[in-house]
């Protein structure tokens, strides 16, 4: 591919999936400057490693990782996933309070409940593609949506609130 | 599938329902209801999480990645990209017959174009913003607040002083720019800033923050610790 070439693409890619990028790093790191620096930092690495990408058809996935790496290093300075083991030890935090915005609740969540609903609702993955980005198990990311949004639920819709099914 | 089955296949991935799982859901009210009620708690999920991103993010991500390996030609070109956004807001100012407040609005897109002069922290002595404004007309009686960033930019069609101070309220940027005159004080808002202009003898300064209540006591910091010279 010529450099004219990867630069047309580079564009179309920056253009496609720029707001899904500083969406999910927003949502990361929760400051709207740094979600701004970390989709910068993500697409100068994509650039700079954009040969190793084999299946175009994945490239939303493959920034999306390449982004939340750089979260890692970036601004976490740890690795932000956990053993799939600790996932059934994990407690959703002390109820944020009432009358609180789902924004807020959402921002209350680990981000190991967080991370995978981001990648679900907000990057259309499945739990596969999820699995795979996060480097767990299908069932622990099966595991993190349900308790993710169990917890959304239990605390947005109010114990007074809650529908009865 | 029994209902216990279809409620953790719906909170696991509400989109992707396996045929059995809609088998399921065709014939059981109960899980129907509840999946009307995920799916609507979804939906408000996903608009909790589409937060606004900022206007020109492609833009900024392009400029960086046209000039990586360029420093000196990518800073000259964050200037004109500056320039030619600030013109554009000067020109549409002028051709929608915007009100005199364009250049606090002015001031806040500037500070939305250089979002890394709050997040940088550069050591500067009080010395330099006394240098600063001094050559402005002004003097610093008292600090204002630990400085974090001093630039020159390109600001209009000159350049201007740009300063990030840190304040008891929170971080407030102050834009001093010479040469330009305003005849009064404008206050304006946009994309969560707020910011205010004043007259200042060499030319006039605007105070950006992330409130009117901080604006106020920001200027009202500035106005007593800093006088200008007639």
């Amino acid at each position: 591919m010529s450099t004219g070439q990867s630069e047309q693409e580079f564009e179309q890619t920056v253009r496609a999936y720029g707001a899904d990028m500083y969406r999910y790093a927003y949502w990361l790191c929760r400051d709207r400057f740094a979600a701004e620096e970390l989709v910068q930092e993500a697409f100068a690495r994509a650039w700079k490693s954009h040969s190793e990408l084999r299946e175009p058809a994945a490239r939303k996935a493959w920034l999306m990782t390449i982004l939340r790496n750089e979260h890692a290093r970036g601004f976490a300075r740890k690795r932000v996933d956990i053993a799939d083991m600790d996932v059934y030890e994990l407690e959703v935090p002390d109820a944020p309070p009432v009358g609180a915005d789902l924004e807020q609740l959402l921002g209350a969540l680990p981000l190991t409940y967080r991370e995978p609903l981001l990648l679900q609702v907000l990057g259309g993955f499945s739990c596969g593609e999820i699995a795979a980005m996060l480097g767990t198990t299908e069932g622990a990311v099966m595991t993190r949506l349900t308790r993710a949004r169990q917890a959304l639920r239990a605390e947005h819709t109010g114990p007074g609130k809650r529908k009865a099914s | 599938m029994n209902c216990l089955e279809f409620r953790r296949e719906k909170l696991q991935d509400p989109r992707r329902l396996s045929g059995e799982a809609l088998a399921h859901q065709g014939e059981c009210p109960q899980c129907l209801a509840f999946a009307r009620s995920i799916d609507e708690t979804d939906d408000r999920i996903g608009a909790a999480l589409a937060v606004r991103v900022p206007e020109g993010l492609s833009e900024r991500i392009l400029l960086r990645h046209r000039d990586f390996g360029r420093p000196r030609l990518a800073v000259w070109a964050l200037a004109a990209s500056v320039v030619l956004a600030v013109l554009a807001v000067v020109a549409f100012g002028r051709f929608s017959g915007a009100p005199s407040d364009h250049y606090a609005r002015l001031a806040i897109e500037h500070v939305m174009m250089e979002p890394k002069s709050l997040t940088t922290v550069r050591e500067s002595d009080s010395g330099m913003l006394r240098s600063v404004v001094d050559g402005f007309g002004g003097t610093v009686t008292e600090p204002i607040g630990r400085i974090r960033y001093i630039e020159l930019c390109p600001v209009g069609d000159g350049k201007g002083w740009h300063i990030v101070f840190e304040t008891p309220e929170g971080l407030a940027t102050l834009i001093l720019v010479p040469e330009k005159r305003i005849r009064a004080v404008a206050i304006a808002n946009a994309s969560g800033w707020n910011a205010l202009v004043r007259p200042a003898p060499r030319g006039y300064y605007a105070i950006i923050t992330e409130s009117p209540d901080m604006t106020a006591a920001v200027d009202r910091l500035i106005r007593k610790r800093i006088i200008w010279n007639a």
